[in-house]
C-alpha cells in the first residue's frame, strides 16, 4: 500500500506537467487537434489524484489535509477540479494554461514536502474538523482562482489597449467574461472559507472552550476574510469595474498569501498540526 | 500514373485570369446543366463536377485518357461560351490523375483560395456537387473525389490555423467587440453618423445578434432612416452626450474635419457610465474620435488602421499555416491514390482473369479436337480454371504488395501487361 501510495505521490507531478505540455502545445497551436480531448486528459488526472488522496487517507487513517503535502495537493486536486467544471461549461480552454500552471506549481511544492506518517492527532480524525479544512481549502482555491482571472484580465487588457493581438490575445477570454469569473470566484470564496472558519470556531468553541482562540492563525484568517468581504461589497456598492477590481482582487490575494504565510511562520499555536 | 488515373481538370480561376475574364467564362445552373450533359454524352465521360463562382470556373470530368481528351472538350467550352480563354494555355490550366486531386483538395480546404482559408468555397463545392449529383453525372471517381475533399477541409481545419482570425476589417471590429464583452447579444450599437461605412459595419454586429443599433447624424431625418432599418432610435448630433451614455460599440464614420468624440467629453461620459467599458471604432479618414481619450479606463479606442493591421496579420498567420495544410493534403492524396489503386486493381485483375481463361479455352479446345465424345474428361476443365486462378491470385499478391508506391505498382502494371500482350487502356 505505502508503495503504491508513494508511485501515485510522486508520478502526480509528472502527470500535471504532462497536461501542462498539453495546454501549452494547444495554446501555442502546435497541436490544435489536441483542443477536444482535454476534458478527456482532465478526466483522469482528476481520478489519478483522487486515486492518490483516497490510498494516502486509508493507508495514513487521517483526512487529506494534515501535512503540508496534503494540503497543497488538495489545493491542487480542488483547481483542478473547479478548472475542469469551469473548461466544460464555457468551452474556453484560454486560461487553463495559467489556471493549470498554477496548479501544477502547488502539486510540485507538495511532492517535495512529502511524508509518510500515520496520524497521531486526535482532532485530525474528527468529520467536523474534515469539513472545515476542505472548506477553507476550497475557499482558498477560489479566492486564488479570483486572483489569476484578476491577472488575465490585466494581461488582456494590456493586449488590447496596445494592439498586441497575438496568441495569447486569441487565446484568452473577453475582459468581461475574466471580469466575470474574478469576481463570482471571490464571491465563491468568501461564502466557502466564510462557513469554514465558522465551523472552526464552533470546533474551537468545543475544543478549548473560546469560540474566538487567540491563535494568530486564526485571527489573521479572520482579518483576510472580513477584508474580502468589505472589498466586495465596496466594489459592489460603488460599481467598481475592470481594471480597480482587478487590483483589488490581486490585492487581497497578496494580503491573503502574506499574511497566512506569516502567520504561518510566525506562530506555533494550536494550530499546528504536526 | 497520373496519366492512367481517369481524372482531369480544366479550369480558369483568380490565379491566371482577371476578374472581366471569369465573368466570361463562369457558367450559370442552365449553362452547367447543359454542359455536364454534352461532356458525358459528346465526351464520354464517367462523371463531372463543375465549380463556378466568381473566382474560378472549373470542370473535375472522370474520364478515360484525360490528356486526349481534355483539349477536344476546352475547344467545345471555347465554342459554347464564344471565347479563346479555355484554349488559352495562360489563361486556363489543365491537370490530370493525383495532380487534379491535390488541386481539388487545396481548392476545399481554401489553400487556393483568392483570401487563404475562407470557408465560402467548401459551400459553393457541396452545392456543385449536389448539382451534378442530381443530374445522376457523378461516377465512384468523382463521389470518392469529393468524399475526401471533405476530408481533407475537415482535418485542415481541425489540425491548422488556415482558416482562423478574421480577414474583413468590418467583422475585425465584431471580433474585438467580442474580446471585450463576450456576449454581444446585450450590447447596445451607435452609429455616428449615417453614412454607408458605418452602416456596413453595423450590419455585421446585426448579424451577432446585438442588443440595439441606434443612429446619431447631424441630419436628423437621415439618423431615422438608417436606425428605420436596424429598428433603433435616432438622435440628432446635439444629443451626442445621451446617445453616447447608452452605448457599448461606437462605430463612428463621419465626413467631419474636427473630433467628433473628444477626450473631455468621453471622461465626462466614462464617469456618468460607472467606468462600464465602452469600445469606440472609429472609421472615418479625417479620424472622428480623438485619440488621446485611449488612455481612460475601460475605454477602448480602434482606428481603420487598426483593424487593416488586425486583417493583415491575420492573412499572414494563414499564409504561414500553407505549409502545414500542403502536408496534410498530401497525406489524404496518399489516401485517394490507395483507392485508385485498389480500384483499378479489380480492372487489372479481371482483365488479366480474361486473358488466361482465353489462352486456356483455345488449348482445351484444341484438346477436345484430339480427344471428342468419351475420351475428353470434364475435370480437365476444372484443373485448367484452378490452374487459372492461381495464376491470377499470385499476380494480385504482387500487386496488393505495392498499392502503397504508386511509381513500383504503375510499373508492375506496365510489366504484367507487356508480357502477356494485353491492351493497357
Amino acid at each position: 500500500m505505502k508503495v503504491f501510495s508513494q508511485f501515485l505521490s510522486y508520478f502526480l507531478p509528472i502527470l500535471y506537467l504532462g497536461l501542462i505540455y498539453v495546454y501549452y502545445a494547444i495554446f501555442s497551436g502546435k497541436k490544435k487537434s489536441w483542443t477536444n480531448r482535454t476534458t478527456l486528459f482532465l478526466s483522469l488526472l482528476l481520478i489519478i489524484h483522487a486515486l492518490e488522496i483516497a490510498v494516502r487517507h486509508i493507508a495514513l487513517k487521517t483526512i487529506p489535509l494534515s501535512t503540508t503535502h496534503d494540503a497543497l495537493s488538495f489545493l491542487a486536486f480542488s483547481i483542478l477540479f473547479v478548472y475542469m467544471i469551469l473548461e466544460f461549461s464555457i468551452k474556453n480552454r484560454g486560461s487553463g494554461l495559467f489556471i493549470l500552471f498554477f496548479a501544477t506549481i502547488l502539486e510540485l511544492v507538495s511532492t517535495l514536502n512529502l511524508t509518510w506518517e500515520p496520524e497521531t492527532n486526535e482532532l485530525l480524525t474528527n468529520p467536523t474538523f474534515a469539513i472545515h479544512a476542505s472548506l477553507s481549502i476550497m475557499g482558498y482555491t477560489a479566492m486564488s482562482l479570483s486572483a489569476l482571472y484578476a491577472i488575465m484580465y490585466m494581461i488582456q487588457n494590456y493586449n488590447i489597449k496596445k494592439r498586441q493581438l497575438g496568441k495569447l490575445f486569441t487565446q484568452l477570454p473577453a475582459l468581461s467574461y475574466l471580469e466575470k469569473m474574478s469576481i463570482r470566484s471571490a464571491f465563491i470564496g468568501i461564502i466557502l472559507l466564510g462557513i469554514g472558519i465558522l465551523l472552526g470556531h464552533m470546533e474551537a468553541e468545543a475544543l478549548i472552550g473560546e469560540f474566538w482562540p487567540k491563535d494568530i492563525k486564526v485571527i489573521a484568517t479572520d482579518i483576510i476574510w472580513a477584508l474580502y468581504v468589505v472589498g466586495y461589497l465596496l466594489a459592489r456598492i460603488m460599481k467598481w469595474h475592470g481594471k480597480k477590481m482587478a487590483y483589488l482582487s490581486m490585492a487581497a490575494y497578496f494580503i491573503l498569501i502574506v499574511g497566512g504565510t506569516l502567520a504561518i511562520y510566525l506562530s506555533e499555536t494550536f494550530h499546528e498540526f504536526n | 500514373m497520373n496519366n492512367h488515373i481517369a481524372l482531369g481538370v480544366i479550369g480558369i480561376s483568380h490565379k491566371t485570369a482577371s476578374v472581366e475574364i471569369r465573368e466570361q467564362v463562369a457558367l450559370d445552373e442552365v449553362e452547367q446543366k447543359f454542359a455536364i450533359q454534352k461532356i458525358i454524352n459528346g465526351f464520354e465521360a464517367n462523371g463531372i463536377l463543375i465549380l463556378s463562382t466568381c473566382n474560378r470556373t472549373e470542370f473535375y470530368i472522370s474520364i478515360e485518357t484525360p490528356s486526349e481528351k481534355l483539349s477536344l472538350i476546352r475547344t467545345w467550352l471555347d465554342e459554347y461560351k464564344k471565347c479563346t480563354y479555355y484554349s488559352n494555355t495562360e489563361i486556363s490550366y489543365e491537370k490530370y490523375g493525383l495532380e487534379a486531386a491535390r488541386h481539388f483538395f487545396n481548392v476545399v480546404c481554401g489553400i487556393d483560395s483568392q483570401i487563404v482559408g475562407e470557408l465560402q468555397i467548401t459551400g459553393q463545392v457541396k452545392d456543385s456537387y449536389n448539382f451534378a449529383h442530381n443530374l445522376e453525372a457523378t461516377d465512384a471517381m468523382i463521389n470518392k473525389l469529393y468524399n475526401f475533399g471533405m476530408q481533407v477541409k475537415k482535418v485542415v481545419r481541425n489540425e491548422t490555423f488556415l482558416s482562423d482570425g478574421t480577414v474583413s476589417v468590418s467583422f475585425a471590429g465584431v471580433e474585438l467587440a467580442r474580446k471585450i464583452f463576450n456576449d454581444l447579444s446585450d450590447q447596445r450599437i451607435l452609429m455616428v453618423g449615417a453614412g454607408k461605412t458605418a452602416e456596413l459595419a453595423a450590419f455585421h454586429f446585426l448579424e451577432n445578434q446585438v442588443k440595439s443599433i441606434n443612429v446619431v447624424n447631424r441630419t436628423l431625418s437621415n439618423a431615422q432612416d438608417l436606425a428605420n432599418k436596424f429598428s433603433g432610435k435616432a438622435y440628432q448630433l446635439d444629443d451626442l452626450e445621451t446617445a453616447l451614455k447608452e452605448s457599448d460599440i461606437v462605430i463612428s464614420a463621419t465626413s467631419s474635419t474636427d473630433y467628433v468624440i473628444t477626450k473631455d467629453l468621453m471622461s465626462g461620459i466614462s464617469r456618468k457610465r460607472n467606468y462600464e467599458p465602452i469600445f469606440l471604432i472609429d472609421l472615418a479618414i479625417p479620424r472622428d474620435i480623438d485619440p488621446g481619450l485611449e488612455q481612460l479606463n475601460n475605454v477602448y479606442l480602434y482606428n481603420l488602421d487598426d483593424l487593416n493591421g488586425i486583417v493583415e496579420k491575420n492573412l499572414e498567420k494563414r499564409r504561414k499555416e500553407i505549409p502545414k495544410a500542403s502536408r496534410l493534403v498530401s497525406e489524404v492524396l496518399d489516401e485517394f491514390q490507395k483507392w485508385i489503386s485498389t480500384n483499378s486493381m479489380s480492372t487489372i485483375i479481371s482483365k488479366l482473369k480474361k486473358h488466361f481463361e482465353l489462352l486456356s479455352a483455345n488449348e482445351l479446345a484444341k484438346l477436345k479436337k484430339q480427344y471428342p465424345e468419351n475420351g475428353y474428361q470434364k475435370e480437365i476443365d476444372d484443373y485448367t480454371q484452378s490452374i487459372v486462378n492461381k495464376l491470377v491470385r499470385q499476380h494480385m499478391k504482387i500487386l496488393k504488395k505495392n498499392v502503397g508506391d504508386p511509381e513500383k505498382y504503375q510499373q508492375q502494371i506496365e510489366l504484367i501487361f507487356k508480357i502477356y500482350e494485353i491492351d493497357l487502356e
